[in-house]
C-alpha cells in the first residue's frame, strides 16, 4: 500500500526545492509571474511530498505523441513524478516489453498512464494487462468542457464498468461448424465488487444517484445476477438514490437527455458502448479521461480507447484527455494543487478558444495545444 | 438489516449472506438489537467487499461531540500533509436528535467501509428508550474486543515510569447489555449478561494477541468471589483457554485488588483481560497513570470491522473550541488505523514525529503539564514529519 508513496518524504527537502525551481522557470516562460507566485506558495504548503514513481505506457497509435505532451507539461511545472516508461505494443509485438515486466512495474509503482488498444488475438494485451493486475473497475468521467461545441451542455456523468468478466471472458468456440458460442460470464463476487465500487465512488465524489445498466429482461440469469447484486449493495447506501435502466433505453436516454444521469454502473460490454457513446456526446475520444482501478493499483487512460492510427506523426491528436488523465493521477497521489493547476490550464485554453485541435474544429497542432497549456499553467 | 439481507440471500445462491454459527434458522421480524442479543448463535455479518480502490482506502469518520471535530480536523491536516492514501467519509451525528437515523447510517457506512475512526458520540437524551450511541455502535457491529495499548511516554512526567500494559476488554455484553427494568416499584434490576461464546472469543483474542506480540503474561480481572456464576464463567473460560497457550503465563486478579495494584505497582501487569465495566474502569485508571485522557488510543475489533478511537471515552465538551484539547489521542488512533490498513510507511512517519514531539521536544498541551496549544502540538508534529 504505502508503496504508492514509497519515496515520499525521503526526498522531502529535495521535492520542495523542485517546486521552487519550477516556480522560477515557469514564471519566466509564461510572463505571468504575478499571479503564478501566490499559487505556488500555496502549493508548497499543501504538497511537500517527495517524488512519486509512475509507470508510463505510451502504447500504439498517437499514444506516444500524447504522452510526450503530458511529459512536457510535467516538466514545465516540475511536478515531482518520475516516469518509468515501457514500450508495450500490440502492433509491434517483437519490440514490445514483456507483459510480466509491465505488470510488475505497475504493481510496484501502483499507478500508471497507459494509452493503447488494438485488436489482434483472442485476448488482447489490454485485457491481459487488466486481468493480470485485476483492474476490475473502469471509470470514465464524461464532462462537458467549456467551449467545446456539442448538442448537449452540462453533461456530467460517471460511467463505471466491470472489465474483467462478462462478454470479455475471451471464451469462444465453434461447437459445430457454423455455430460459434461466446460465453458471457457473470459472477456474484465480481458483480458485488463493481456495485460496491460504484457506490463508494459515488460517495467519494458526493454524487446523488447510481443507475445500473442491464438487459435483465432478456438475460434473466446473467444480467439478473448483476442487477440483484447492485440492488443488494444499494441497501447499504440509503442516502444515494438507486435506479436501473435497460441498456437500449439507456443509450436512447443518453443521447436525448444525458443530464439525467449521475453515476452509472454497467457490466463489461454495455459499459464499453455507453462509454463511447457518452464520450461522443461531449467532444470525442480526445477529451474524455478514464481510469481503471484494482484494489491496489490505478491505471489512468483515455475514456474511449482508440489508437487513432490515422493521425500518427501528423501532430493533430488532441492531448486534452491525456492531460486530464494526468491531472486525475496527480489527485490520486494527493498532489491536488498540481492537478488543479493542470485542469485550470485546460479549461482556460479551451475557454479562450484560440488554440484548438482539429477534432474540435480548430487548426492547431498537438504541440501548439501543449504549449498553450504550459503558458496557462498558473 | 440482517433479516432483510437474509430474505434476499435465499434467492441469490452465490452470495454468502448471514453466517450461521450452528445452523440455526433466523427468526423473522426481529430488530437488529434483538437479533444481536436474543439470537447469539447468528453472526450477522455479511461479506461485503472492502473499500480499497487503487491503493486508497475509504474510512468512515465520526467526529462525534466535544473536541471530536477539532481533533478530526488535525488528523485530516496531517493526513493531507503526508499524502496518506485514505478517503474519509464524514458522518455527523446530531447529539440533540432522539431518533437513531444518523447512528444507523454511521453503522451502515462502517459496515461497507470496514474501518472507522471515531470521536466520542454524545447521547444527550436520558430517555430510557434511547440507548447510548457508542454502545449501540459496538453492539451492532459486534465489535467484541477492545484493545488499549498503554505505554508510558518518557516526555510526560508521571509517578510511574516505563509502564507497558495492554488492556483487552469484552466490549459488547456484561453490564452494558442495556437490559434494565423496574420489576416492582422502587426496585430496578439491571442485567449483567455473560455468555460462554463471547467470553471465549475475547479470551481467545487476548491470548492470540499476547502470542503474536511477544507478550509474556495474561491477567484476567474479575469479581468471581461475589458474582460466582457470571464472572465465574468468564474466569473459567479464560482459564480453559490458557491451557491452550502454555507459553503464556496466566493469572487472575479481583478487580478491587487490581485497581490498587495498578496504582501501586503497575509494572507487574502485561496483558489484562476483563469484562466490560471493569475494562471501562481499569482503562481510565491506566490512562490517568500515564498522563491523562488525551494521549492513548483504543481499538475496537470485531470479526469483520475495526473502529479506532481515543482511549478514554470522554467527549471533552468543556474544552471544545478553546484550542487546548490534546490532539495526541486522536492522532494515535489514526496511526493505529493506518497500521490496521497496512499503510505502515505512513503510520511510521506520524508515529516517529509524534514520539519526537512528545518525548524530545516536549511540546505538550496543559493537561500533560505543557503550555502549548492544540494547534502548536499539531504544527510541531508536522514539522517533525520526515525529519526523524
Amino acid at each position: 500500500m504505502s508503496l504508492i508513496t514509497r519515496n515520499l518524504c525521503r526526498t522531502l527537502v529535495q521535492g520542495s526545492q523542485h517546486v521552487s525551481k519550477g516556480l522560477h522557470t515557469s514564471a519566466v516562460n509564461s510572463e505571468k509571474n504575478v499571479c503564478f507566485a501566490p499559487l505556488s506558495i500555496s502549493s508548497l504548503q499543501t504538497s511537500k511530498e517527495g517524488r512519486i514513481k509512475c509507470t508510463l505506457i505510451p502504447g500504439d497509435g498517437v499514444g506516444p505523441e500524447l504522452v510526450y505532451s503530458v511529459q512536457e507539461v510535467f516538466k514545465a511545472t516540475s511536478i515531482p513524478v518520475d516516469f518509468e516508461s515501457f514500450f508495450f505494443s500490440e502492433v509491434n509485438p517483437t519490440l514490445s516489453a514483456p507483459l510480466e515486466d509491465v505488470v510488475s512495474s505497475i504493481a510496484r509503482n501502483k499507478i500508471s498512464t497507459p494509452d493503447f488498444s488494438h485488436t489482434g488475438e483472442l485476448q488482447t494485451l489490454n485485457m491481459k494487462l487488466r486481468n493480470a493486475l485485476d483492474l476490475y473497475a473502469n471509470v470514465v468521467h464524461v464532462k462537458s468542457l467549456p467551449n467545446v461545441k456539442c448538442r448537449h451542455t452540462d453533461v456530467d456523468c460517471i460511467i463505471i464498468r466491470e472489465q474483467t468478466e462478462g462478454e470479455y471472458s475471451a471464451l469462444e468456440h465453434e461447437s459445430v461448424p457454423g455455430v460459434v458460442e461466446c460465453l458471457k460470464i457473470i459472477t456474484a463476487a465480481k458483480s458485488e465488487r463493481i456495485a460496491k465500487f460504484a457506490f463508494d465512488y459515488a460517495v467519494k465524489m458526493r454524487r446523488k444517484k447510481v443507475t445500473a445498466v442491464h438487459k435483465a429482461n432478456i438475460m434473466k440469469l446473467g444480467d439478473g445476477l448483476f442487477l440483484r447484486s447492485c440492488e443488494e449493495m444499494a441497501k447499504l447506501y440509503p442516502r444515494i438514490q438507486f435506479e436501473k435502466m435497460i441498456v437500449d433505453n439507456c443509450t436512447m436516454q443518453m443521447v436525448s437527455n444525458p443530464n439525467q444521469f449521475d453515476v452509472m454502473v454497467t457490466p463489461n460490454l454495455y459499459g464499453n458502448i455507453v462509454d463511447n457513446l457518452a464520450s461522443g456526446l461531449v467532444g470525442g475520444a480526445g477529451v474524455v479521461a478514464g481510469a481503471s482501478y484494482s484494489a491496489d493499483c490505478a491505471v489512468f487512460e483515455q475514456g474511449a480507447r482508440h489508437i487513432f492510427s490515422g493521425a500518427v506523426g501528423k501532430n493533430i491528436a488532441n492531448p486534452t484527455a491525456m492531460l486530464l488523465c494526468s491531472a486525475n493521477l496527480l489527485s490520486h497521489v494527493n498532489l491536488h494543487s498540481y492537478a488543479d493547476m493542470i485542469k485550470n490550464a485546460i479549461n482556460k485554453v479551451l475557454k479562450d478558444g484560440k488554440v484548438r485541435t482539429k477534432d474540435l474544429g480548430g487548426q492547431s497542432t498537438t504541440k501548439d495545444f501543449t504549449n498553450a497549456i504550459i503558458h496557462c499553467l498558473a | 438489516m440482517a433479516v432483510r439481507l437474509l430474505s434476499k440471500v435465499k434467492c441469490l445462491p452465490g452470495i454468502q449472506g448471514v453466517v450461521y454459527a450452528s445452523g440455526a434458522a433466523a427468526p423473522a421480524q426481529l430488530s437488529d438489537f434483538e437479533l444481536q442479543h436474543k439470537t447469539p448463535v447468528i453472526r450477522k455479518q455479511k461479506n461485503i467487499p472492502i473499500a480499497q480502490y487503487g491503493g486508497r482506502h475509504a474510512v468512515t469518520m465520526l467526529p462525534g461531540g466535544g473536541i471530536g471535530p477539532e481533533c478530526m480536523g488535525y488528523v485530516r491536516e496531517i493526513f493531507k500533509y503526508i499524502g496518506a492514501p485514505i478517503d474519509f467519509e464524514l458522518v455527523n451525528i446530531d447529539p440533540n436528535v432522539d431518533n437513531d437515523d444518523d447512528v444507523q447510517y454511521a453503522i451502515t457506512t462502517i459496515k461497507r467501509n470496514g474501518v472507522g475512526l471515531k470521536g466520542n458520540i454524545e447521547t444527550k437524551s436520558e430517555a430510557a428508550y434511547v440507548t447510548s450511541r457508542n454502545v449501540a455502535l459496538r453492539n451492532e457491529l459486534d465489535m467484541y474486543a477492545y484493545v488499549l495499548n498503554c505505554k508510558s511516554f518518557p516526555g510526560v512526567s508521571t509517578r510511574h515510569k516505563d509502564i507497558d500494559i495492554v488492556i483487552i476488554r469484552q466490549n459488547t455484553e456484561g453490564e452494558y447489555a442495556m437490559l434494565e427494568h423496574e420489576s416492582v416499584r422502587g426496585v430496578i434490576e439491571s442485567m449483567k449478561v455473560v455468555t460462554a461464546s463471547n467470553s471465549e472469543r475475547v479470551a481467545r483474542f487476548a491470548f492470540e494477541f499476547a502470542k503474536r506480540n511477544g507478550r509474556k503474561k495474561v491477567t484476567t480481572v474479575h469479581k468471581a468471589n461475589i458474582m460466582k456464576l457470571s464472572d465465574g464463567l468468564f474466569l473459567e473460560t479464560s482459564r480453559r483457554l490458557a491451557q491452550e497457550y502454555p507459553d503464556i503465563e496466566h493469572n487472575d486478579m479481583i478487580i478491587d485488588n487490581c485497581c490498587m495494584q495498578l496504582v501501586a505497582r503497575p509494572h507487574q501487569f502485561d496483558v489484562m483481560l476483563m469484562t466490560n465495566l471493569y475494562g471501562s474502569i481499569v482503562s481510565n485508571v491506566v490512562c490517568g497513570l500515564l498522563g491523562g485522557a488525551g494521549l492513548l488510543s483504543g481499538r475496537n475489533y470485531g470479526d469483520n470491522y475495526a473502529v479506532f478511537e481515543p482511549g478514554t471515552r470522554n467527549t471533552g465538551t468543556a474544552i471544545a473550541g478553546k484550542n487546548i484539547a490534546n490532539p495526541i489521542a486522536m492522532i494515535n488512533a489514526s496511526v493505529d488505523m493506518l497500521e490496521h490498513l497496512g499503510h505502515h510507511y505512513h503510520a511510521g512517519l506520524i508515529r516517529r514525529a509524534l514520539d519526537k514531539t512528545i518525548n524530545t521536544d516536549r511540546v505538550l498541551t496543559p493537561d500533560c503539564g505543557g503550555t502549548a496549544s492544540s494547534s502548536e502540538v499539531v504544527d510541531s508534529i508536522m514539522q517533525n514529519i520526515g525529519r526523524c
